[in-house]
């Protein structure tokens, strides 16, 4: 086989201050295939796939090992002759669309650039040639386009732009280097549409490096799956996940379809928020921001509300106002009976014992200097060495980890001491504000299991605040689904993720890469894409905020405003036209 | 764009007014007699009366100001822009900044330009190898130069370059006392001799120049070497970088490009650098016998000379805040995020 591969290598070494963070390694690519390249933060992946281009930064260094692409040895080639090479025959994608792109220079400039690095060009026929680009993109008014800066242009603009850059030039083989990360889930499936599409009719291979085993099942004809620089498992999508081959991906695949442990039934929910408002007034133009727009949610005891949506959907807002974190403008917070959002300070300070919140980022949430005995003690109302140790036990660290501070401790560890202060008190609800955001796949698998493992034992309830769907649906029992500040459908974690109702929870939920090749998003027709990006949340229209995106607005949908409507199978939504076809008569709406 | 540099100029003029305003009553506040400095302790209560009169301080505060302002009927002041006389010479002070000031401008202005040309390839070779021979070299220089004052630095040069080696003019001023300045047009000697098509005056101006220039680009260039070094570090890590690399682009484009990013949001600073310097001249004015501003400004302190330091404050700060809007400009020009 490897006599046909189109990239091969062979005892590929790379070395950081002499310790080997790519080893030995050999791995083929096949023509136009899309090679999808897994494994946990520090595998060595992105080290290998700049290895590949000849961009190894200092002080990493190639010891040894070939890398063959259509007969030659980037490796062994001097670097002014795989400079031409790079872009013509080795690409590469890096993160984010926008910030490959330099703000300072006009997008005409910068693919005349790379033009003109590969073929004799004149700068007024590289001009010329940027312009015929961009049309063929699609772009209107391309000549303007030529001249816009990268800030002037649209994310999905830029992304197009980007992978046109890439493919310009013809390269065989396309290194694209966690693509997505930090994307929204639905930018993040529209670039990678877009990435196969154009590999696929210039007939390239990707070479596609993530950690996010969705990503791989959706896109990727092979796996390859790094661990401490080297290939340990190697196999066709299918055949992967059917049964993974090695330890990594069978511990992050043991998730998979799992559900969440049953929330007790109770009657009475611990929290029922009703009309939850929050404004922000923007500096200098005096237009206010509605970032949380008559939020309406409850949670059981011993239940689990995931609340998912895009950047700018204010799901953190809504976490925030809960705490009074910060001050809510109108609607009602009953907890316990007693309703946050009017208690005096005194009492709010006491109450919140019995809400606590987990931050993303557990290094900004921990006192750097603290050990993580004392961060603990804190929280507790008397320093008591036995209850920091039962803590300890309790989130799986280690007796001896009181001693350290969060700087000694790994991302998932810090993050499990976060989630041990935050039991402390003996919370009844705990805020989990995308804990598991800032982890590697490994740590999120881990705290994804000492969540429903202290829930099981403690019967604390959860509001699961995350972009990732995935963690969402092993999590919760009910999800909301948030947009522009609004829910727009709350339902059981299987009525949302198998069967969502509102236009803008489908295409949320069609942009879900679920880690699952029977379901491809590649072999699936295309689903009701929205159009255009999420407005910003300044000056809303009165209708329906979707209306403009909807492919399925009726007229009146843009001038009345949307109510959130309860439907016969006991979810809700706030869309008319599609309550009334699960048969919600319209109802007059109140003056 | 006109609208930004109205508004600009707008809060300038606030800013001033109001500077004008704290510095003429800050300098009232002062423990100090202006009149008994003037006319000596010996003199007669008469010819202290008579002193004190002419200079006005015999009239209330709130009518000296309003003709220091020049609102009061038959007074000239600031609206008419007139900053008074100088209670020491006699003379008016706008005649008297007009001579010093260009001294000073001319000195750092070239010391910056030249520290600014020395400094941005210097950065660059650092930033390209962090932690190599080039960078360690470079931050050695930076904490050895910064480490030891600029007089010092100049007393040193002075030592080197003209005791001992005689390739610089003595440290006595701005011109050789038997050559013939040229007629003032800017102020600037070099300027004006190449105006005058004076060549020996202008070889004359320049070779006066090189030690207080050579100081302060010594001094001035470990600063701003970092500031590149630091800027460009930043850059050369961001993915568009990485991504023109990996589009093959050759070494000199993407240095072009980076260097772009670079220097954008370094040159607040440099406007922020440009005006502590201006402030601070005296002390490089003073090892060259230089009569430039900071010097004036401290001989009018010391004499009590309250229509001088008035001027000399008004004068540096609308430099500064020029100089500001200058940058600002030019970085506006460069990135055009800042725009609108």
């Amino acid at each position: 086989m490897p006599g046909d591969a189109l990239l091969s290598v062979r005892g590929l070494t790379v070395a950081f201050n002499g310790v080997a963070a790519v080893s030995d390694l050999d791995l083929d690519v096949m023509p136009g295939e899309i090679l999808g390249l897994t494994g946990d933060s520090g595998a060595g992946k992105s080290t290998l796939g700049l290895a590949l281009l000849g961009l190894t930064r200092p002080p990493g260094r190639i010891l040894r090992g070939r890398a063959v692409l259509e007969g030659t040895d980037l490796l062994a080639l001097p670097e002014a002759a795989r400079r031409r090479l790079r872009g013509r025959r080795i690409g590469l994608i890096v993160q984010s669309p926008r910030g490959a792109l330099s703000p300072l220079h006009t997008i005409g400039a910068q693919i005349g650039g790379v033009l003109r690095a590969h073929l004799p060009l004149s700068r007024p026929e590289a001009a010329a040639r940027s312009v015929g680009l961009l049309r063929r993109l699609g772009l209107n008014d391309p000549e303007r386009r030529a001249g816009a800066y990268p800030h002037e242009i649209s994310g999905g603009m830029a992304q197009r732009v980007l992978i046109a850059m890439a493919v310009g030039a013809g390269p065989r083989l396309l290194v694209a280097d966690e693509p997505t990360s930090g994307l929204d889930v639905t930018i993040q499936a529209a670039f990678l549409d877009e990435l196969a599409a154009t590999a696929r009719a210039a007939g390239s291979a990707v070479l596609l490096m993530t950690q996010d085993l969705g990503i791989i099942a959706n896109y990727c004809d092979r796996v390859a799956v790094m661990q401490g620089g080297r290939i340990v498992a190697e196999g066709a999508t299918r055949a992967f996940f059917a049964a993974p081959a090695d330890d990594y991906s069978r511990t992050l695949l043991s998730l998979r379809q799992a559900a969440p442990p049953p929330a007790p039934a109770e009657a009475a929910p611990l929290l029922r928020v009703t009309g939850l408002c929050k404004r922000f007034r923007l500096r200098g133009s005096g237009k206010t921001l509605q970032a949380v727009n008559r939020v309406d949610l409850a949670i059981a005891r011993g239940e689990t509300l995931g609340l998912v949506g895009e950047s700018g959907s204010g799901k953190t807002t809504v976490g925030r106002l809960l705490l009074r974190l910060l001050e809510p403008d109108g609607g009602e917070i009953l907890f316990e009976g007693r309703d946050l959002a009017r208690l005096p300070p005194g009492e709010l300070r006491r109450t919140r014992r019995r809400v606590q919140i987990v931050f993303q980022d557990p290094q900004d949430a921990l006192d750097p200097r603290w050990t993580a005995a004392e961060i603990l003690g804190e929280a507790l109302e008397r320093r008591d060495p036995a209850r920091v140790a039962e803590l300890l036990a309790l989130v799986g660290l280690e007796p001896g980890d009181a001693a350290r501070r969060p700087r000694g401790l790994s991302a998932g560890a810090q993050q499990r001491l976060s989630i041990a202060r935050a039991i402390a008190a003996d919370p009844a609800l705990i805020v989990l504000d995308e804990p598991t955001s800032a982890l590697t796949p490994l740590a999120r698998v881990g705290i994804v299991r000492l969540l429903r493992d202290i829930q099981a034992r403690l019967g604390t309830s959860y509001l699961f605040i995350s972009h990732d769907l995935n963690t969402v649906e092993q999590l919760s029992h009910r999800v909301a689904v948030m947009y522009l500040g609004q829910i727009v459908e709350q339902g059981t974690r299987e009525q949302v993720f198998r069967a969502p109702r509102h236009p803008y929870a489908r295409a949320l939920l069609a942009a879900h890469l679920a880690p699952d090749p029977s379901r491809r998003r590649l072999d699936r027709p295309p689903a009701a894409a929205l159009e255009g990006e999420i407005p910003s949340p300044v000056d809303l229209p009165r209708g329906c905020y979707l209306a403009g995106r909807c492919p399925e607005a009726r007229p009146d949908c843009r001038s009345t405003p949307q109510r959130l409507l309860g439907l016969p199978d006991g979810r809700e939504i706030r869309c008319l036209p599609e309550a009334e076809r699960a048969g919600v008569l319209p109802d007059p709406i109140p003056a | 764009m006109i609208g930004f540099v109205s508004r600009r100029l707008a809060t300038a003029l606030v800013q001033l007014v109001g500077l004008a305003l704290v510095v003429f009553f800050a300098i009232r506040l002062l423990p100090a007699d202006p009149v008994a400095r003037l006319v000596g302790l010996n003199a007669s209560r008469d010819a202290y009366l008579t002193a004190q009169r002419s200079l006005g301080l015999d009239r209330p505060v709130a009518e000296q100001f309003g003709s220091y302002l020049g609102v009061l009927p038959g007074s000239s002041g600031l609206l008419q822009g007139d900053f008074g006389r100088s209670w020491v010479t006699g003379d008016p002070v706008a005649q008297e900044i007009g001579r010093v000031l260009p001294i000073t401008l001319e000195l750092i202005t070239v010391s910056f330009v030249l520290a600014f040309l020395v400094s941005v390839p210097l950065g660059m070779i650092c930033a390209i190898r962090p932690g190599g021979a080039a960078d360690r070299a470079t931050f050695a220089y930076s904490l050895f130069a910064g480490s030891q004052p600029e007089f010092w630095w100049g007393l040193l040069f002075i030592f080197v370059f003209f005791a001992e080696l005689g390739w610089a003019p003595a440290p006595l001023g701005r011109l050789d006392p038997m050559s013939t300045p040229p007629a003032v047009v800017t102020g600037f000697i070099t300027v004006d001799s190449l105006l005058a098509g004076n060549m020996a005056a202008f070889r004359d101006g320049v070779h006066h120049l090189m030690l207080p220039v050579l100081t302060k680009v010594f001094v001035l260039s470990g600063p701003i070497v970092k500031m590149v070094r630091q800027n460009m570090v930043r850059v050369m890590a961001s993915d568009y970088v990485l991504f023109a690399q990996a589009s093959g682009l050759t070494p000199g484009r993407i240095a072009r490009i980076a260097l772009k990013n670079a220097l954008a949001p370094a040159l607040t600073l440099l406007g922020v650098l440009y005006g502590y310097i201006l402030g601070g001249a005296v002390l490089i004015e003073t090892v060259f016998s230089l009569g430039g501003i900071g010097s004036y400004a401290v001989r009018s302190v010391l004499a009590f000379d309250y229509p001088a330091i008035q001027a000399v404050v008004l004068v540096i700060a609308a430099v500064s805040l020029l100089v500001y809007l200058v940058l600002d400009l030019l970085h506006a020009a460069l990135d055009p995020r800042l725009v609108g």
